[in-house]
């Protein structure tokens, strides 16, 4: 009862909030600018006449809730995530998924010969973020008894440099090329190569959002891909902009993630950039609930929204 | 009745907050995914029992260890700084640099040079509590009342017996004003720590942020805080025997 007189007023809050400010549209990033959001940043907002502030992210950064808590109208998730948090009640839907594959992998010395990522757990240490679902999958699939589990150091290769027997999860597009730029040849594995493959850098409203202002939304992901379009073909100006907000990666790196991230957002031939289908997210979500970290399946046509 | 009149107090806010919380999530004024009803972290509590526990049980030895640690070379080393203005001028400075330290920005370098595992969590827990035992015990020292002092020299005290029968005793109330800050930042160090470093209550809170588990976040922290609550109760116990028979702070 209460709950529905709260509910009757939020429009008006809502309303009286917008009054005499401009309405600026926040993307929440859920890490530092890297060519990993090159096409965000190369999006022409303004011929859509979108006012668009992007906000920068680091590890753990939340977006999933910031977008169902309204502090970000657009955030980028993961496929995963997002499935954990639709279960959860907090209704946010994804609209354009950058890469196409997970670019997740597990990468080791190459000095050590391992031939599969199930070697990867036959001893050593292994740096994963734990409560990620692949981790999950990585342990039910070849067991943590043989390996010391140890935090993701989250990008930093310090670690992996000092020691041969230490393997860390990574993005194949990124830590390897750092570690081998330090002279140490490394073998990466795909996480993707289990069959978990979510969808990764997505970028998601919420469905409150979305059914208020589909027209917005529309013009929203209209920029990005045209953003991403730019970015595939001429990395070089947004990479210089990244490079000064983000000074910790080199300019050369900008210039090798760029190249070597194209696959994975290209996807098979004649992929519309950022496209989803409704069986890829099916199987994720029976992925998710066979790892239990859903109780039930959820309705994948809810999950995506192509526009 | 006494010891009711001692727990009523804090005991009306906690109802009243808890319940407070409790109708505003299930009323849905909050979102559940954005905080959780006291009811779900109790809940989270008694479902995890045994990996909740466990996980505190390395917290607590670890910021134990850390606190110890830092217990014993802050008090030396602020003997040490007390026994000349030379040598207090020269090292102070250095000791104030743990103060200012952020934790969390050199907790990835503690991980390299103390390995993964529990080395690394007691010297984050170390390293952000040592200060405050420091700087309290050194205040303390050196404000030993000037009377006194002239009485030890006029009896012709030796410089370690002012310190031992004097100027330490004296320095007691602030050394362990020292120690009760030091114990609740030591249990915030061993949990940073463990962010990076791996192991209990930390790594709880780390995986259930990632699971978006925030009931098993909350349980977590509210673990973490008792286990502080519980290291200041102890010191306060310890500076009740020792102090009650002399000190008016506990009389």
């Amino acid at each position: 009862m209460l709950r529905r007189a709260f509910l009757k007023t939020t429009p008006l809050l809502g309303f009286l909030a917008s009054c005499g400010k401009s309405a600026k549209i926040r993307l929440a990033l859920d890490w530092k600018p890297e060519p990993e959001f090159g096409g965000f940043y190369a999006a022409p907002f303004d011929k859509h006449s979108l006012e668009v502030e992007i906000l920068p992210g680091g590890a753990g950064t939340p977006t999933v809730q910031m977008i169902g808590a309204g502090s970000a109208e657009f955030g980028i998730v993961a496929g995963d995530e997002l499935v954990v948090a639709r279960s959860k009640g907090n209704n946010v839907v994804a609209l354009f998924a950058v890469y196409q594959d997970s670019p997740l992998g597990i990468m080791a010395h190459a000095s050590r010969n391992l031939s599969s990522i199930g070697d990867v757990f036959k001893g050593g240490a292994v740096a994963l973020q734990q409560g990620l679902p692949f981790a999950a999958l990585l342990e039910r699939k070849y067991g943590f008894g043989r390996v010391r589990v140890v935090p993701s150091p989250n990008g930093d290769i310090t670690a992996f440099l000092n020691d041969e027997m230490f393997a860390q999860q990574c993005y194949i597009t990124s830590e390897p090329l750092a570690a081998r730029k330090k002279g140490v040849a490394v073998k990466t594995f795909p996480v993707s190569d289990t069959g978990f493959d979510p969808y990764s850098t997505v970028l998601a409203t919420s469905d409150d959002t979305l059914r208020k202002n589909p027209a917005m939304v529309k013009s929203m992901v209209a920029a990005v891909r045209e953003g991403w379009r730019a970015y595939l073909d001429d990395p070089k100006p947004v990479n210089e902009k990244m490079h000064q907000m983000n000074p910790s990666m080199d300019a050369d790196t900008f210039a090798e993630v760029a190249e070597v991230q194209k696959p994975f957002i290209e996807g098979a031939p004649n992929t519309e950039l950022g496209a989803m289908t409704k069986p890829r997210w099916d199987t994720l979500i029976g992925q998710l609930k066979d790892l239990g970290y859903i109780p039930a399946a959820i309705p994948a046509e809810e999950c995506f929204r192509l526009l | 009745m006494k010891t009711l009149r001692a727990i009523l107090p804090p005991l009306i806010p906690f109802v009243a907050i808890t319940a407070t919380m409790e109708f505003l999530v299930r009323e849905g004024f909050i979102r559940s995914y954005l905080l959780p009803a006291p009811s779900a972290v109790f809940l989270a509590i008694w479902n995890n029992g045994s990996e909740l526990a466990q996980a505190m049980l390395k917290t607590s030895a670890a910021a134990l260890i850390g606190f110890a640690l830092s217990t014993l070379t802050g008090i030396a080393a602020a003997v040490l700084l007390s026994s000349s203005r030379w040598v207090q001028k020269a090292f102070y400075p250095y000791a104030v640099f743990f103060q200012t330290v952020p934790v969390i920005a050199i907790a990835p370098l503690l991980v390299i040079w103390f390995g993964y595992g529990m080395q690394t969590v007691i010297a984050s827990a170390f390293v952000v509590s040592i200060f405050p035992v420091i700087a309290n015990t050194l205040s303390g020292i050196l404000s030993t009342d000037p009377a006194l002092r002239d009485l030890f020299r006029l009896y012709g005290a030796t410089p370690s017996m002012t310190l031992f029968k004097l100027r330490f005793p004296a320095a007691l109330p602030q050394i362990f004003t020292g120690l009760r800050v030091a114990a609740g930042l030591a249990v915030i160090g061993a949990i940073v720590g463990e962010f990076i470093g791996g192991g209990g209550l930390g790594s709880v809170v780390d995986i259930a942020r990632t699971q978006q588990r925030v009931d098993k976040v909350f349980a977590a922290v509210l673990l973490a805080s008792l286990l502080g609550l519980a290291l200041f109760g102890l010191i306060n116990l310890i500076s009740r025997i020792t102090l009650h028979s002399w000190h008016a702070s506990e009389q």
